[in-house]
């Protein structure tokens, strides 16, 4: 025993020393200067968009953002030229698969669904992410930067979701320091599933008797340690400890307002269950998916209940998405919801999330709205509005450079980075290849004429 | 008695105006692309009378002459062609009642047609029409090594009259669908019956074929023979059905995904001697030299399909632009799906290949006049040219910017959608 004892110290000394050495490697990488990108149109998010625009980077952190001309350029940073170029925030998807739902999708790729019991708040995205996933360098190529990865929606509580920067070679490299992760649950077609095997739910009503039930718990859990901390606080010695319940626990943080719930959620009256839910143990919410969002638009807007929001291109494929309509995003704004954009990959590879909010626009929706639905505000759905979504100064350096505007087809993402460093470019052969798709045959990729590009 | 008079000639004036108002229709563009030849792009009007286009007007400043209605667009094109789709086969609520796109009952089902299951009021045929789409050829799905014929539709918009499957089918039996890679025998295999491999897939289609050719050389012998009706050969459907693929008069479409099952198809359609085309063809690009030098055209699609499976891994936005740079004659096709969503819209994959190295105008082509030449209907659709269908579509800005809206699609001279 302590021999094991001492091999375990001895990892631990190790792994500590493998930290220390990526940490002074990483640091090395991006202080191996100040980063400076200018003359590109900057869309800041955080303010109106500068024309010829200087973005300054120190230490994976944004120093500075601004008109040309009127940021100083710190003496021996290496410097960008990006005229003619479009730069905004590194995207936010806040609702992705990617690395638990892995490519090739074949059946020993998919670990976000355990369908063996409906209420899972125990389990952990983070468990069964693999920082490899190609979908994780493609999502790179889209301009993604942050994710909120997901338990599937099989179950009505499916586990915790973790919030991560889409870099590195470990989970532990992607988690973003001081995150939990939010809780996701779903209702509606998906959970009842188990009705095809006579298991419970097989109804929408038991859906919301599970889920009301297993908050119900959670709360007599809370008072119970809640009585403890009193009781030892109050000098009584004898208190016993409450059996610590790794399901209870997440539970607890959603009822403390530390975690929030991320419901998957399509029809309108669906909607109106998660809210009602949310209602009535006082949790913090965001709806996803949202396909009937705009039916009860000002139900989430006096509620202050934002949408993470699917855009697909056609109805259909299942009952709840039979009524998907593209002016959905803009009836939810013009309501005063925030709507953020996301790819559900792989329902929508994460290349293609800047045209989900392109197709928002071509619905109605503002660019503003959309720009900001691509950033911050999925970023504020994670609790990550301080780090991420926007360029301002102190924010983690996430950003990305276009070939031009946002919205356009024509358009495409030339660099992305995070936190100071490129973790794509689109002048790199390799980078290329997860852009196009092509990436495993890479060797024997074709090149198309330069003017065809 | 005479102000009744005078109404009823104005009632009967009115109701004889409307159909004969729908029936000349000027389209005034900005951005005339007529795929008729010659430069593309430019001011121009197109003419449509009774259905038909009339006559096409290059240059700004035209006037529509005195009795057309006049519809305005910055962009107009030729209505799109969906050459390899299952829109009006496989419905939008995508459960049983509305799933009749695989009879994955025996993997040779060469006798059934897609006709047959065409329903002209699905939602999604609607759907696919208002943002252009107007002709598809509409093909059973991706189960059986030999799905059946397809059939080529024109679409309805939400506006669009009523029709029946016949009266919107410009050609009942257009082509015969088979399918290589991994659905045909993940299906079947999973259930202990062929195919379980690739080897088998193939074998079931050259035994159809073989078995179709020696049927022929039965009827032949009997008609040199004299035509006796009482020694006649017993009618088999499902080898009748077969029998214009092997006399090379119906083409064969291929669906491959992956290299191997793309020259697998290639190697086949030799050996019969096959009229045949490649669909989806995600891997073209490695051996597109081999596809080149088969002479074979390409049903390229869909563009944004997901890189998911392993046949599907190695998918490209710019396997359109690849293919086309190599000579090959393209087309675009939405294919089928199999949930969300439940049909790709044409304009939007088509858009993905203009952005990555087709161009707008040969992404147009691809879309027109290449699509109408590949599947042969080029007489009727495909391009804006006096005497052809008045298929059109009009849009405020480039076809395939993500902003940009359709503000109408004609369908044989009818409005079948108008933006509001």
């Amino acid at each position: 025993m302590r021999g094991t004892g001492r091999n375990f110290s001895a990892v631990v000394l190790a792994t500590g020393l493998l930290f220390l050495c990526l940490r002074v490697f990483a640091q090395e990488s991006s202080s191996s200067g100040t980063v400076v990108v200018k003359g590109a149109k900057i869309y800041p998010i955080s303010g109106a968009p500068i024309e010829h625009g200087v973005l300054v980077v120190t230490n994976g952190k944004i120093a500075a953002v601004g008109e040309e001309g009127k940021v100083s350029i710190p003496a021996g940073a290496t410097v960008q030229d990006a005229t003619g170029k479009v730069l905004m925030p590194g995207i936010v998807d806040s609702h992705s698969h990617v690395g638990i739902d892995a490519n090739p999708a074949v059946a020993d790729s998919g670990d976000e669904n355990e369908m063996t019991g409906p209420i899972e708040p125990a389990l952990r995205a983070l468990d069964a992410i693999d920082p490899a996933d190609p979908n994780i360098r493609m999502a790179n190529a889209g301009g993604v930067t942050t994710a909120n990865i997901l338990p599937g929606s099989g179950n009505v509580m499916g586990g915790q979701s973790a919030y991560v920067k889409l870099r590195g070679t470990t989970i532990e490299q992607m988690l973003i320091p001081g995150t939990i992760g939010g809780m996701k649950m779903a209702n509606g077609t998906n959970p009842k599933g188990y009705g095809r095997r006579d298991l419970a739910p097989m109804t929408r009503m038991e859906e919301a008797a599970l889920a009301r039930g297993i908050y119900e718990k959670a709360q007599q859990y809370q008072e119970k340690w809640a009585a403890y901390h009193k009781a030892v606080a109050g000098g009584d010695k004898t208190a016993k400890e409450p059996d610590q319940d790794l399901a209870l626990d997440p539970l607890v943080q959603i009822l403390e307002g530390k975690r929030i719930v991320h419901n998957h959620s399509h029809r309108a009256d669906d909607i109106m269950t998660v809210l009602r839910l949310a209602d009535e143990f006082h949790y913090r919410v965001v709806v996803h998916h949202g396909s009937e969002a705009c039916k009860v638009a000002d139900e989430l807007a006096k509620r202050h209940v934002p949408v993470s929001y699917t855009m697909i291109d056609a109805p259909g494929g299942k009952l709840e998405t039979i009524n998907v309509d593209m002016s959905c995003p803009a009836i939810l704004e013009k309501a005063g919801v925030k709507v953020a954009f996301n790819t559900d990959d792989p329902i929508t590879p994460s290349r293609l999330l800047l045209r989900q909010a392109a197709l928002a626009v071509r619905g109605g929706m503002s660019t503003d709205a959309a720009l900001k639905g691509l950033t911050i505000y999925p970023a504020e759905m994670l609790d990550l509005g301080d780090r991420v979504g926007s360029l301002q100064a102190g924010k983690d350096a996430d950003f990305i450079i276009l070939s031009g505007e946002p919205f356009s087809v024509y358009t495409h993402v030339l660099q992305t980075w995070i936190e100071g460093q490129k973790v794509f470019d689109r002048s790199d052969a390799r980078d290329l290849r997860y852009a196009t798709g092509g990436f495993a045959v890479a060797a024997h990729y074709p090149s198309l004429p330069e003017g065809a590009k | 008695m005479r102000a009744l008079r005078l109404l009823a000639i104005f009632f009967a004036m009115a109701i004889c105006a409307l159909p004969a108002r729908a029936q000349k229709i000027a389209i005034i563009s900005d951005h005339l692309y007529t795929m008729d030849g010659g430069a593309q792009g430019g001011p121009g009007m197109v003419l449509i009378n009774s259905g038909k286009i009339e006559a096409v007007h290059a240059g700004a400043n035209t006037k529509a002459p005195a009795g057309y209605e006049v519809y305005r667009a910055a962009y107009v094109t030729p209505g799109f062609i969906d050459t390899d789709t299952t829109a009006g086969i496989s419905g939008a609520y995508n459960i049983p009642h509305d799933q009749d796109e695989d009879e994955a009952t025996d993997p040779n089902t060469a006798d059934v047609r897609s006709l047959d299951s065409f329903n002209p009021n699905e939602i999604l045929l609607s759907y696919i029409n208002q943002f252009g789409v107007t002709t598809i050829q509409s093909a059973p799905g991706p189960t059986n090594p030999i799905a059946g014929r397809a059939g080529i539709f024109k679409t309805r918009g939400p506006q669009s009259a009523a029709a029946t499957a016949d009266q919107l089918a410009m050609r009942a039996e257009s082509a015969m669908i088979f399918n290589l890679g991994e659905i045909p025998k993940e299906t079947y295999g999973k259930n202990h019956k062929p195919p379980m491999t690739r080897m088998k897939t193939a074998e079931i289609i050259r035994h159809a074929l073989s078995d179709a050719q020696g049927y022929q050389q039965k009827w032949d012998t009997w008609k040199k023979e004299g035509s006796d009706a009482s020694k006649a050969p017993t009618r088999d459907v499902r080898l009748d059905a077969l029998l214009p693929v092997v006399n090379g008069t119906m083409p064969a479409v291929f669906t491959a995904h992956r290299a191997d099952d793309l020259i697998t198809a290639i190697r086949i359609a030799n050996e019969f001697h096959l009229k045949y085309m490649l669909a989806s063809v995600t891997e073209g690009y490695l051996v597109r030299d081999q596809i080149k030098n088969a002479g074979v055209p390409c049903l390229v699609g869909p563009i944004m399909q997901r890189p998911e499976s392993p046949q599907t891994v190695n998918a490209s936005y710019e396997i359109a632009a690849l293919l086309e740079q190599a000579g090959i004659p393209i087309a675009l096709m939405s294919g089928y799906e199999a949930y969300v969503p439940k049909n790709r819209v044409l304009l939007f994959e088509a858009g993905v290949a203009a952005a990555n190295g087709l161009g707008m105008e040969k992404t147009l082509r691809a879309l027109t006049v290449d699509a109408a030449k590949i599947l042969g209907i080029q007489e009727r659709v495909g391009s804006l040219a006096p005497g052809k269908d008045g298929d059109v579509a009009l849009f405020d800005g480039d076809p395939f910017e993500y902003t940009s809206q359709v503000l109408g699609v004609f369908v044989n001279g009818q409005l079948s959608y108008q933006r509001k």
